[in-house]
Protein backbone atom coordinates (compact mmCIF):
# COMPACT_ATOMS: atom_id res chain seq x y z
CA UNK A 1 0.00 0.00 0.00
CA UNK A 2 2.41 2.45 0.59
CA UNK A 3 4.66 2.19 -2.55
CA UNK A 4 2.08 3.02 -4.92
CA UNK A 5 2.90 4.39 -8.20
CA UNK A 6 0.32 7.61 -8.34
CA UNK A 7 1.20 8.06 -11.71
CA UNK A 8 -1.50 8.51 -14.37
CA UNK A 9 0.72 7.18 -16.85
CA UNK A 10 1.16 3.45 -15.79
CA UNK A 11 -1.52 1.86 -13.83
CA UNK A 12 -0.25 -1.26 -11.98
CA UNK A 13 -1.92 -4.30 -12.55
CA UNK A 14 -2.38 -5.22 -9.19
CA UNK A 15 -1.83 -3.36 -6.02
CA UNK A 16 -0.58 -5.29 -2.59
CA UNK A 17 -3.14 -5.62 -0.39
CA UNK A 18 -1.70 -7.65 2.26
CA UNK A 19 1.99 -7.32 3.20
CA UNK A 20 3.91 -11.01 3.76
CA UNK A 21 2.98 -10.37 7.66
CA UNK A 22 -0.27 -9.89 7.16
CA UNK A 23 -0.14 -13.28 5.42
CA UNK A 24 1.47 -15.11 7.49
CA UNK A 25 -0.28 -14.07 10.65
CA UNK A 26 -3.83 -15.35 8.39
CA UNK A 27 -2.27 -18.36 7.54
CA UNK A 28 -1.26 -18.93 11.26
CA UNK A 29 -4.77 -18.08 12.05
CA UNK A 30 -6.92 -20.30 9.76
CA UNK A 31 -4.42 -23.67 10.47
CA UNK A 32 -4.86 -23.68 13.69
CA UNK A 33 -8.52 -22.52 13.51
CA UNK A 34 -8.89 -25.79 11.57
CA UNK A 35 -6.80 -28.17 14.19
CA UNK A 36 -8.99 -26.16 17.34
CA UNK A 37 -12.21 -26.72 14.86
CA UNK A 38 -11.75 -30.27 14.11
CA UNK A 39 -10.23 -31.55 17.70
CA UNK A 40 -12.79 -29.44 19.53
CA UNK A 41 -15.70 -30.72 17.54
CA UNK A 42 -15.55 -34.19 19.17
CA UNK A 43 -15.63 -33.15 22.53
CA UNK A 44 -18.37 -30.61 21.65
CA UNK A 45 -20.68 -33.41 19.97
CA UNK A 46 -19.03 -36.10 22.59
CA UNK A 47 -21.98 -38.50 22.58
CA UNK A 48 -24.21 -37.62 19.54
CA UNK A 49 -24.24 -38.66 17.08
CA UNK A 50 -23.79 -42.21 19.03
CA UNK A 51 -19.85 -43.66 18.75
CA UNK A 52 -19.23 -41.23 15.65
CA UNK A 53 -17.01 -39.15 17.93
CA UNK A 54 -15.14 -41.48 19.18
CA UNK A 55 -13.91 -42.54 15.71
CA UNK A 56 -13.26 -39.06 14.89
CA UNK A 57 -11.60 -38.61 18.15
CA UNK A 58 -9.43 -41.71 17.38
CA UNK A 59 -8.31 -40.13 13.83
CA UNK A 60 -6.64 -37.35 15.99
CA UNK A 61 -4.97 -39.74 17.91
CA UNK A 62 -6.96 -40.24 21.05
CA UNK A 63 -8.67 -37.77 23.19
CA UNK A 64 -5.41 -37.34 24.93
CA UNK A 65 -3.51 -36.32 22.04
CA UNK A 66 -6.47 -34.31 20.24
CA UNK A 67 -6.32 -32.34 23.96
CA UNK A 68 -2.64 -31.68 23.24
CA UNK A 69 -2.37 -30.61 19.60
CA UNK A 70 -6.02 -28.35 20.76
CA UNK A 71 -3.97 -26.38 23.21
CA UNK A 72 -0.78 -26.38 21.49
CA UNK A 73 -3.05 -24.81 18.40
CA UNK A 74 -5.18 -22.46 20.84
CA UNK A 75 -2.42 -20.58 22.44
CA UNK A 76 -0.35 -20.52 19.05
CA UNK A 77 -3.47 -18.44 17.73
CA UNK A 78 -3.51 -16.83 20.72
CA UNK A 79 0.14 -15.62 20.03
CA UNK A 80 -0.71 -15.37 16.48
CA UNK A 81 -3.42 -12.45 17.78
CA UNK A 82 -0.95 -10.64 19.68
CA UNK A 83 1.35 -10.16 17.51
CA UNK A 84 -1.18 -8.75 14.87
CA UNK A 85 -1.83 -6.19 17.64
CA UNK A 86 1.59 -5.19 18.29
CA UNK A 87 2.37 -5.24 14.60
CA UNK A 88 -1.09 -2.67 14.16
CA UNK A 89 0.48 -0.69 16.97
CA UNK A 90 4.18 -0.86 15.21
CA UNK A 91 2.52 -0.03 11.48
CA UNK A 92 0.47 3.42 13.63
CA UNK A 93 3.56 4.46 15.62
CA UNK A 94 6.06 4.22 12.51
CA UNK A 95 3.23 6.29 9.99
CA UNK A 96 3.21 3.25 7.83
CA UNK A 97 -0.09 3.22 8.77
CA UNK A 98 -2.38 6.43 8.89
CA UNK A 99 -5.83 6.52 9.57
CA UNK A 100 -8.14 7.68 6.53
CA UNK A 101 -11.24 7.03 6.52
CA UNK A 102 -12.11 4.98 2.79
CA UNK A 103 -8.93 2.68 4.31
CA UNK A 104 -9.74 1.77 7.90
CA UNK A 105 -11.18 -1.59 9.22
CA UNK A 106 -13.13 0.85 11.84
CA UNK A 107 -16.78 0.58 11.29
CA UNK A 108 -18.15 3.88 10.49
CA UNK A 109 -21.69 5.15 10.19
CA UNK A 110 -21.10 5.02 6.18
CA UNK A 111 -20.95 1.56 6.80
CA UNK A 112 -24.60 1.02 8.37
CA UNK A 113 -25.73 3.78 5.47
CA UNK A 114 -23.92 0.33 2.73
CA UNK A 115 -25.87 -2.07 4.38
CA UNK A 116 -29.01 -0.16 4.07
CA UNK A 117 -28.03 0.29 0.60
CA UNK A 118 -27.04 -3.19 -0.24
CA UNK A 119 -30.43 -4.64 1.06
CA UNK A 120 -32.47 -2.16 -1.17
CA UNK A 121 -30.22 -3.69 -3.99
CA UNK A 122 -30.94 -7.14 -2.77
CA UNK A 123 -34.77 -6.89 -2.84
CA UNK A 124 -34.73 -4.88 -6.41
CA UNK A 125 -35.08 -1.04 -5.12
CA UNK A 126 -31.77 -0.07 -6.06
CA UNK A 127 -29.96 -0.90 -9.41
CA UNK A 128 -26.42 -0.31 -7.81
CA UNK A 129 -24.60 -1.84 -5.08
CA UNK A 130 -23.15 0.16 -2.52
CA UNK A 131 -19.40 1.63 -3.27
CA UNK A 132 -17.14 0.71 -0.67
CA UNK A 133 -13.33 1.74 0.27
CA UNK A 134 -10.99 -0.55 0.97
CA UNK A 135 -12.94 -2.38 3.50
CA UNK A 136 -16.55 -3.36 2.97
CA UNK A 137 -18.67 -3.81 5.64
CA UNK A 138 -18.75 -7.28 4.99
CA UNK A 139 -14.62 -7.19 5.23
CA UNK A 140 -15.43 -5.24 8.55
CA UNK A 141 -17.57 -7.59 10.09
CA UNK A 142 -15.08 -10.40 9.43
CA UNK A 143 -12.07 -8.66 10.87
CA UNK A 144 -13.71 -7.92 14.15
CA UNK A 145 -15.65 -11.22 14.70
CA UNK A 146 -12.00 -12.03 14.92
CA UNK A 147 -11.88 -9.69 17.31
CA UNK A 148 -14.92 -11.37 19.33
CA UNK A 149 -13.54 -14.64 19.14
CA UNK A 150 -10.67 -14.28 20.83
CA UNK A 151 -12.42 -12.30 23.27
CA UNK A 152 -15.18 -14.84 24.38
CA UNK A 153 -13.73 -17.93 23.07
CA UNK A 154 -9.86 -16.96 23.59
CA UNK A 155 -9.64 -15.99 27.14
CA UNK A 156 -12.42 -19.04 28.46
CA UNK A 157 -9.98 -21.71 26.39
CA UNK A 158 -7.42 -20.18 28.17
CA UNK A 159 -8.61 -20.00 31.82
CA UNK A 160 -10.30 -23.48 30.89
CA UNK A 161 -6.55 -24.73 29.44
CA UNK A 162 -4.61 -22.89 32.75
CA UNK A 163 -7.33 -23.50 35.14
CA UNK A 164 -4.84 -23.15 38.39
CA UNK A 165 -3.41 -19.24 36.56
CA UNK A 166 -7.23 -18.71 36.21
CA UNK A 167 -8.27 -18.88 39.73
CA UNK A 168 -5.86 -16.05 40.62
CA UNK A 169 -8.31 -13.45 38.07
CA UNK A 170 -11.37 -15.24 38.98
CA UNK A 171 -12.80 -12.96 41.71
CA UNK A 172 -14.38 -14.66 44.66
CA UNK A 173 -18.11 -14.42 44.44
CA UNK A 174 -17.90 -15.48 40.64
CA UNK A 175 -15.96 -19.33 41.70
CA UNK A 176 -19.61 -20.70 42.00
CA UNK A 177 -21.02 -19.99 38.44
CA UNK A 178 -18.23 -19.06 36.24
CA UNK A 179 -16.52 -22.44 34.81
CA UNK A 180 -19.91 -23.52 33.53
CA UNK A 181 -20.64 -20.57 31.80
CA UNK A 182 -16.68 -20.33 30.99
CA UNK A 183 -17.53 -24.09 29.04
CA UNK A 184 -20.20 -22.68 27.61
CA UNK A 185 -19.06 -19.34 25.81
CA UNK A 186 -16.34 -21.59 24.82
CA UNK A 187 -18.22 -24.09 22.92
CA UNK A 188 -21.15 -21.95 22.20
CA UNK A 189 -19.31 -19.56 20.48
CA UNK A 190 -17.05 -21.86 18.92
CA UNK A 191 -19.99 -23.34 16.82
CA UNK A 192 -20.64 -19.99 15.62
CA UNK A 193 -17.00 -19.35 14.73
CA UNK A 194 -16.93 -22.42 12.82
CA UNK A 195 -20.38 -21.07 10.51
CA UNK A 196 -19.63 -17.66 10.28
CA UNK A 197 -16.35 -18.95 8.87
CA UNK A 198 -18.34 -20.94 6.49
CA UNK A 199 -20.85 -19.14 5.43
CA UNK A 200 -19.19 -15.42 5.62
CA UNK A 201 -15.87 -15.33 5.04
CA UNK A 202 -15.64 -18.37 2.80
CA UNK A 203 -19.04 -16.72 0.26
CA UNK A 204 -17.78 -13.12 0.67
CA UNK A 205 -14.10 -13.44 -0.11
CA UNK A 206 -13.64 -17.02 -2.05
CA UNK A 207 -16.97 -18.48 -3.48
CA UNK A 208 -18.44 -15.20 -5.02
CA UNK A 209 -18.72 -14.91 -8.54
CA UNK A 210 -15.54 -13.39 -10.39
CA UNK A 211 -13.31 -15.35 -7.16
CA UNK A 212 -14.91 -18.58 -7.20
CA UNK A 213 -13.45 -21.10 -5.95
CA UNK A 214 -10.93 -19.04 -4.25
CA UNK A 215 -9.13 -15.98 -3.70
CA UNK A 216 -5.39 -15.90 -4.40
CA UNK A 217 -4.89 -12.82 -2.09
CA UNK A 218 -4.34 -15.16 0.84
CA UNK A 219 -1.39 -16.47 -0.72
CA UNK A 220 0.24 -13.31 -3.09
CA UNK A 221 -1.25 -10.40 -1.15
CA UNK A 222 -2.07 -8.64 -4.21
CA UNK A 223 -5.69 -8.01 -6.02
CA UNK A 224 -5.56 -7.34 -9.20
CA UNK A 225 -6.69 -3.36 -10.73
CA UNK A 226 -9.49 -4.37 -12.33
CA UNK A 227 -11.04 -6.37 -8.94
CA UNK A 228 -10.06 -3.32 -7.09
CA UNK A 229 -12.09 -1.07 -9.64
CA UNK A 230 -14.79 -3.26 -9.42
CA UNK A 231 -15.01 -4.57 -5.76
CA UNK A 232 -13.43 -1.26 -3.82
CA UNK A 233 -14.73 1.87 -5.94
CA UNK A 234 -13.67 4.27 -3.37
CA UNK A 235 -10.53 2.61 -2.85
CA UNK A 236 -9.28 2.64 -6.41
CA UNK A 237 -10.36 6.69 -6.88
CA UNK A 238 -8.28 7.03 -3.94
CA UNK A 239 -5.16 5.78 -5.59
CA UNK A 240 -5.95 6.71 -9.08
CA UNK A 241 -7.70 9.97 -8.73
CA UNK A 242 -6.98 11.00 -12.41
CA UNK A 243 -7.54 7.64 -13.76
CA UNK A 244 -11.01 7.51 -11.88
CA UNK A 245 -11.45 10.80 -13.15
CA UNK A 246 -10.77 10.20 -16.28
CA UNK A 247 -13.81 6.57 -16.65
CA UNK A 248 -15.85 8.92 -15.67
CA UNK A 249 -15.17 11.12 -18.28
CA UNK A 250 -15.23 8.29 -20.48
CA UNK B 1 20.37 -85.85 17.97
CA UNK B 2 17.31 -87.73 18.16
CA UNK B 3 16.50 -85.76 21.59
CA UNK B 4 17.44 -82.13 20.35
CA UNK B 5 14.78 -82.98 17.30
CA UNK B 6 12.28 -84.44 20.06
CA UNK B 7 12.89 -81.44 21.72
CA UNK B 8 12.18 -79.40 18.62
CA UNK B 9 8.89 -80.48 17.90
CA UNK B 10 7.54 -81.00 21.94
CA UNK B 11 8.29 -77.56 22.89
CA UNK B 12 5.97 -75.44 20.38
CA UNK B 13 3.38 -78.09 21.49
CA UNK B 14 3.81 -77.70 24.46
CA UNK B 15 3.62 -74.01 24.16
CA UNK B 16 0.38 -74.90 21.88
CA UNK B 17 -0.80 -76.84 25.28
CA UNK B 18 -0.94 -73.94 27.35
CA UNK B 19 -3.11 -71.62 24.74
CA UNK B 20 -6.29 -74.58 25.15
CA UNK B 21 -7.52 -74.00 29.01
CA UNK B 22 -7.82 -77.03 30.91
CA UNK B 23 -10.66 -77.82 32.89
CA UNK B 24 -10.16 -76.67 36.73
CA UNK B 25 -13.01 -77.54 37.82
CA UNK B 26 -13.07 -79.89 40.77
CA UNK B 27 -15.51 -82.80 40.67
CA UNK B 28 -17.79 -81.16 42.45
CA UNK B 29 -18.55 -78.13 41.11
CA UNK B 30 -18.64 -80.35 37.95
CA UNK B 31 -21.94 -81.72 39.04
CA UNK B 32 -23.13 -78.47 39.59
CA UNK B 33 -22.91 -77.51 36.34
CA UNK B 34 -23.31 -80.13 34.72
CA UNK B 35 -27.15 -79.79 35.72
CA UNK B 36 -27.43 -75.85 35.93
CA UNK B 37 -24.95 -75.75 32.80
CA UNK B 38 -28.05 -77.05 30.89
CA UNK B 39 -30.90 -75.68 32.59
CA UNK B 40 -32.32 -72.43 31.14
CA UNK B 41 -35.07 -69.99 32.49
CA UNK B 42 -36.05 -69.04 36.12
CA UNK B 43 -37.29 -70.75 39.35
CA UNK B 44 -39.53 -68.98 42.06
CA UNK B 45 -38.40 -69.88 45.70
CA UNK B 46 -40.34 -70.50 48.36
CA UNK B 47 -40.51 -66.93 49.14
CA UNK B 48 -41.45 -65.84 45.63
CA UNK B 49 -38.10 -64.87 44.79
CA UNK B 50 -37.39 -65.91 41.06
CA UNK B 51 -33.83 -67.42 40.81
CA UNK B 52 -31.75 -67.58 37.20
CA UNK B 53 -30.96 -71.11 37.15
CA UNK B 54 -28.40 -71.08 34.27
CA UNK B 55 -24.86 -71.18 34.76
CA UNK B 56 -22.44 -70.16 31.58
CA UNK B 57 -19.39 -73.18 32.29
CA UNK B 58 -17.45 -70.86 29.95
CA UNK B 59 -17.79 -68.00 31.00
CA UNK B 60 -17.85 -69.07 34.92
CA UNK B 61 -14.04 -70.79 33.71
CA UNK B 62 -13.29 -67.72 32.68
CA UNK B 63 -13.76 -65.07 35.45
CA UNK B 64 -11.56 -64.39 38.51
CA UNK B 65 -13.72 -67.05 40.32
CA UNK B 66 -13.42 -69.85 37.84
CA UNK B 67 -11.25 -72.24 40.43
CA UNK B 68 -13.37 -71.96 43.07
CA UNK B 69 -15.79 -74.64 43.72
CA UNK B 70 -19.82 -74.05 44.15
CA UNK B 71 -19.86 -74.78 47.32
CA UNK B 72 -17.32 -72.91 48.61
CA UNK B 73 -20.27 -69.44 48.61
CA UNK B 74 -22.98 -71.42 48.12
CA UNK B 75 -22.15 -73.21 51.83
CA UNK B 76 -25.80 -73.99 52.75
CA UNK B 77 -29.18 -73.93 51.51
CA UNK B 78 -32.22 -73.74 53.25
CA UNK B 79 -35.76 -74.59 52.30
CA UNK B 80 -34.92 -75.17 48.36
CA UNK B 81 -34.35 -78.18 46.38
CA UNK B 82 -31.13 -78.63 47.45
CA UNK B 83 -31.83 -78.07 51.47
CA UNK B 84 -28.79 -79.85 53.02
CA UNK B 85 -27.59 -79.89 57.20
CA UNK B 86 -25.03 -77.75 56.13
CA UNK B 87 -21.24 -77.97 57.66
CA UNK B 88 -20.22 -75.97 60.53
CA UNK B 89 -19.53 -72.40 59.31
CA UNK B 90 -17.58 -69.69 61.08
CA UNK B 91 -19.54 -67.57 62.62
CA UNK B 92 -18.80 -64.13 61.19
CA UNK B 93 -20.26 -65.02 58.23
CA UNK B 94 -23.13 -66.63 59.92
CA UNK B 95 -23.63 -63.25 61.78
CA UNK B 96 -22.72 -61.41 58.45
CA UNK B 97 -25.32 -63.08 56.37
CA UNK B 98 -28.01 -62.72 59.10
CA UNK B 99 -27.25 -58.55 58.93
CA UNK B 100 -28.04 -58.99 55.05
CA UNK B 101 -31.04 -61.16 55.14
CA UNK B 102 -33.40 -57.56 53.80
CA UNK B 103 -31.08 -57.68 50.10
CA UNK B 104 -30.77 -61.15 49.65
CA UNK B 105 -34.00 -63.46 50.56
CA UNK B 106 -32.55 -66.35 48.70
CA UNK B 107 -29.15 -67.40 49.86
CA UNK B 108 -27.94 -64.76 52.19
CA UNK B 109 -24.72 -67.18 52.81
CA UNK B 110 -23.70 -66.84 49.14
CA UNK B 111 -23.96 -63.19 49.39
CA UNK B 112 -21.88 -62.62 52.81
CA UNK B 113 -19.02 -65.36 51.51
CA UNK B 114 -17.58 -62.52 49.58
CA UNK B 115 -15.73 -62.00 53.36
CA UNK B 116 -13.99 -65.17 53.38
CA UNK B 117 -11.80 -63.78 50.81
CA UNK B 118 -12.30 -60.13 50.52
CA UNK B 119 -12.41 -59.55 54.43
CA UNK B 120 -11.31 -55.98 54.31
CA UNK B 121 -12.81 -54.96 51.27
CA UNK B 122 -16.22 -55.97 52.87
CA UNK B 123 -16.24 -54.24 55.69
CA UNK B 124 -15.38 -51.09 54.22
CA UNK B 125 -18.44 -51.59 51.66
CA UNK B 126 -20.26 -52.35 54.91
CA UNK B 127 -19.26 -49.26 56.52
CA UNK B 128 -20.27 -46.94 53.40
CA UNK B 129 -23.21 -45.44 52.67
CA UNK B 130 -24.30 -48.15 50.31
CA UNK B 131 -23.63 -50.85 53.40
CA UNK B 132 -25.48 -48.75 56.21
CA UNK B 133 -28.54 -48.38 54.02
CA UNK B 134 -28.79 -52.93 54.21
CA UNK B 135 -27.40 -53.36 57.72
CA UNK B 136 -28.85 -50.64 59.44
CA UNK B 137 -31.97 -49.32 57.45
CA UNK B 138 -32.36 -52.92 56.42
CA UNK B 139 -33.25 -51.44 52.56
CA UNK B 140 -33.60 -54.07 49.90
CA UNK B 141 -32.23 -51.98 46.91
CA UNK B 142 -28.62 -50.60 48.42
CA UNK B 143 -25.75 -51.67 46.18
CA UNK B 144 -23.70 -54.74 47.64
CA UNK B 145 -20.88 -56.78 45.81
CA UNK B 146 -22.73 -57.82 42.84
CA UNK B 147 -24.78 -55.13 42.29
CA UNK B 148 -21.23 -53.40 40.87
CA UNK B 149 -19.25 -55.79 39.83
CA UNK B 150 -21.94 -58.31 38.00
CA UNK B 151 -22.79 -61.62 38.55
CA UNK B 152 -21.02 -63.14 41.10
CA UNK B 153 -20.17 -66.23 38.90
CA UNK B 154 -18.90 -63.83 35.82
CA UNK B 155 -16.47 -61.60 37.61
CA UNK B 156 -14.15 -60.44 35.50
CA UNK B 157 -11.20 -57.95 36.96
CA UNK B 158 -11.89 -54.08 37.19
CA UNK B 159 -9.11 -53.51 34.46
CA UNK B 160 -10.83 -55.75 31.79
CA UNK B 161 -12.55 -53.68 29.22
CA UNK B 162 -16.21 -55.64 29.66
CA UNK B 163 -16.09 -55.31 33.87
CA UNK B 164 -19.16 -53.48 34.70
CA UNK B 165 -16.55 -51.63 37.34
CA UNK B 166 -13.92 -50.92 33.80
CA UNK B 167 -13.75 -47.02 32.90
CA UNK B 168 -15.77 -47.79 30.05
CA UNK B 169 -19.21 -49.18 31.92
CA UNK B 170 -18.59 -47.94 35.77
CA UNK B 171 -21.11 -44.49 34.73
CA UNK B 172 -23.66 -46.83 33.44
CA UNK B 173 -23.17 -48.99 35.82
CA UNK B 174 -23.60 -46.31 38.81
CA UNK B 175 -26.31 -44.75 36.97
CA UNK B 176 -28.54 -48.39 37.26
CA UNK B 177 -29.75 -46.35 40.62
CA UNK B 178 -28.42 -42.86 40.36
CA UNK B 179 -30.63 -41.80 37.26
CA UNK B 180 -33.21 -43.99 38.99
CA UNK B 181 -36.14 -41.46 39.86
CA UNK B 182 -37.59 -43.65 42.26
CA UNK B 183 -34.57 -43.89 44.32
CA UNK B 184 -33.66 -40.72 43.54
CA UNK B 185 -36.73 -39.47 45.45
CA UNK B 186 -36.36 -42.53 47.68
CA UNK B 187 -33.22 -41.20 49.51
CA UNK B 188 -33.29 -37.66 48.38
CA UNK B 189 -30.45 -37.97 46.23
CA UNK B 190 -28.83 -35.38 43.89
CA UNK B 191 -31.07 -35.93 41.02
CA UNK B 192 -28.91 -34.05 38.04
CA UNK B 193 -26.20 -36.41 38.45
CA UNK B 194 -26.38 -38.12 35.13
CA UNK B 195 -26.71 -35.20 33.12
CA UNK B 196 -24.07 -33.18 34.37
CA UNK B 197 -21.34 -35.70 34.46
CA UNK B 198 -22.12 -36.80 30.80
CA UNK B 199 -22.01 -32.93 30.01
CA UNK B 200 -18.91 -32.07 32.01
CA UNK B 201 -15.62 -31.86 30.64
CA UNK B 202 -14.60 -35.05 32.44
CA UNK B 203 -17.21 -36.96 31.28
CA UNK B 204 -17.00 -36.09 27.22
CA UNK B 205 -13.41 -37.15 27.74
CA UNK B 206 -14.01 -40.25 29.50
CA UNK B 207 -16.39 -41.01 26.78
CA UNK B 208 -14.21 -40.50 23.93
CA UNK B 209 -11.08 -42.31 26.06
CA UNK B 210 -8.74 -40.10 27.59
CA UNK B 211 -6.69 -42.03 29.49
CA UNK B 212 -6.55 -40.04 32.36
CA UNK B 213 -10.23 -38.69 32.66
CA UNK B 214 -11.78 -39.14 35.79
CA UNK B 215 -14.81 -41.82 36.27
CA UNK B 216 -17.31 -41.71 39.63
CA UNK B 217 -14.73 -43.64 42.02
CA UNK B 218 -11.99 -41.11 41.22
CA UNK B 219 -13.39 -38.81 42.98
CA UNK B 220 -16.00 -40.59 45.26
CA UNK B 221 -13.90 -43.76 46.09
CA UNK B 222 -15.72 -46.88 46.11
CA UNK B 223 -15.68 -49.75 48.42
CA UNK B 224 -15.57 -47.06 51.63
CA UNK B 225 -18.34 -44.36 49.56
CA UNK B 226 -19.99 -41.74 52.03
CA UNK B 227 -22.16 -39.37 51.23
CA UNK B 228 -21.57 -36.31 50.60
CA UNK B 229 -22.27 -34.65 54.15
CA UNK B 230 -20.28 -37.06 55.68
CA UNK B 231 -17.08 -35.73 56.51
CA UNK B 232 -15.38 -38.43 55.53
CA UNK B 233 -16.50 -38.23 51.68
CA UNK B 234 -13.51 -37.40 49.80
CA UNK B 235 -16.12 -34.31 48.20
CA UNK B 236 -16.87 -32.94 51.66
CA UNK B 237 -16.04 -29.32 51.93
CA UNK B 238 -12.69 -28.53 52.04
CA UNK B 239 -11.47 -32.81 51.16
CA UNK B 240 -12.07 -31.59 47.49
CA UNK B 241 -8.78 -29.69 48.15
CA UNK B 242 -7.14 -33.03 47.88
CA UNK B 243 -9.30 -34.85 45.98
CA UNK B 244 -9.33 -32.80 42.88
CA UNK B 245 -5.50 -31.86 43.67
CA UNK B 246 -5.04 -35.81 42.80
CA UNK B 247 -5.21 -34.54 39.15
CA UNK B 248 -5.09 -30.73 39.05
CA UNK B 249 -2.15 -29.89 41.20
CA UNK B 250 -2.45 -26.96 43.22
CA UNK B 251 -6.35 -27.07 43.65
CA UNK B 252 -7.60 -24.69 45.39
CA UNK B 253 -11.45 -22.88 46.77
CA UNK B 254 -11.79 -20.83 43.54
CA UNK B 255 -11.08 -24.01 41.53
CA UNK B 256 -12.82 -26.64 43.31
CA UNK B 257 -16.03 -25.36 42.50
CA UNK B 258 -15.82 -25.68 39.18
CA UNK B 259 -17.25 -29.50 39.44
CA UNK B 260 -21.11 -29.86 41.22
CA UNK B 261 -23.69 -32.33 39.84
CA UNK B 262 -26.26 -29.38 40.50
CA UNK B 263 -28.29 -27.59 37.70
CA UNK B 264 -26.48 -24.89 36.74
CA UNK B 265 -27.42 -21.69 38.11
CA UNK B 266 -28.86 -18.77 37.15
CA UNK B 267 -26.21 -16.44 35.71
CA UNK B 268 -24.69 -19.90 33.27
CA UNK B 269 -28.37 -20.85 32.19
CA UNK B 270 -29.30 -17.12 31.23
CA UNK B 271 -26.10 -16.42 30.18
CA UNK B 272 -26.01 -19.77 27.55
CA UNK B 273 -29.53 -18.41 26.44
CA UNK B 274 -28.22 -14.96 25.58
CA UNK B 275 -25.25 -16.43 23.45
CA UNK B 276 -27.52 -18.78 22.21
CA UNK B 277 -30.11 -15.48 21.03
CA UNK B 278 -26.46 -14.20 19.63
CA UNK B 279 -25.79 -16.94 17.41
CA UNK B 280 -28.97 -18.00 16.12
CA UNK B 281 -29.25 -13.72 15.21
CA UNK B 282 -25.72 -13.88 13.76
CA UNK B 283 -27.11 -16.66 11.95
CA UNK B 284 -29.87 -15.57 10.47
CA UNK B 285 -28.14 -11.98 9.18
CA UNK B 286 -25.15 -14.06 7.34
CA UNK B 287 -27.51 -16.75 5.92
CA UNK B 288 -30.05 -14.09 4.81
CA UNK B 289 -27.08 -11.66 3.53
CA UNK B 290 -25.61 -14.30 1.82
CA UNK B 291 -28.08 -16.14 0.22
CA UNK B 292 -30.43 -12.32 -0.86
CA UNK B 293 -26.50 -11.01 -2.35
CA UNK B 294 -26.81 -14.47 -4.48
CA UNK B 295 -30.19 -13.88 -5.82
CA UNK B 296 -29.74 -10.56 -6.99
CA UNK B 297 -26.41 -11.55 -8.17
CA UNK B 298 -28.27 -14.03 -10.54
CA UNK B 299 -30.97 -11.47 -11.31
CA UNK B 300 -28.47 -8.64 -12.10
CA UNK B 301 -27.04 -11.39 -14.17
CA UNK B 302 -30.35 -12.35 -16.30
CA UNK B 303 -30.93 -8.81 -16.23
CA UNK B 304 -27.82 -7.50 -17.77
CA UNK B 305 -28.09 -10.77 -20.40
CA UNK B 306 -31.09 -9.79 -21.50
CA UNK B 307 -30.12 -5.97 -22.28
CA UNK B 308 -27.36 -7.07 -23.69
CA UNK B 309 -29.54 -8.52 -26.51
Amino acid sequence: MSAINKSTQDIPKEIERFDITFRIQHVIMFTTFLLLSFTGWGLKYAHDPEGLSSIWIRIWGGADTAGLIHRIAGVTMLLDFIWHVIYLCYLFATKQLTFNTTTTLIPLPKDVIDIIKNFMYFFGLSKEKAKFGKFSYAQKFDYWAVFWGMFIIGSSGYALAFPMQATYLIPQFAAGWIWELLGLMHSDEALLAIVFILFWHFYNEHLRPGVFPMSWIWITGKISTEQLKHHHPLEYERLFPDEAKKDKKG
Amino acid sequence: MFQEKLFAVAAPLLFLLLMFPVSVFSEESADCISCHGSMKGRIKSQNGVLIELHVDADKFKASVHGTLTCAECHARFAGTAHASAGKSLPSNLLSLSSQLSSKFRVDAIAGAACIACHEETYQQVLSSVHGKNIIEKKQSDGALCIDCHGSPHYITKVKDGNSPMSRKYQVETCLHCHADKSIINKYNLEENVMDSFKESFHGRKLHLGHTRAPSCASCHNSHDIKTKTDPASPVFGKNKLETCGKCHKGANEKFVQAITHKRPGPIPHYGEKLLILLTIGTFAFIVLHVLLEVFADIREAVFRKKEGK
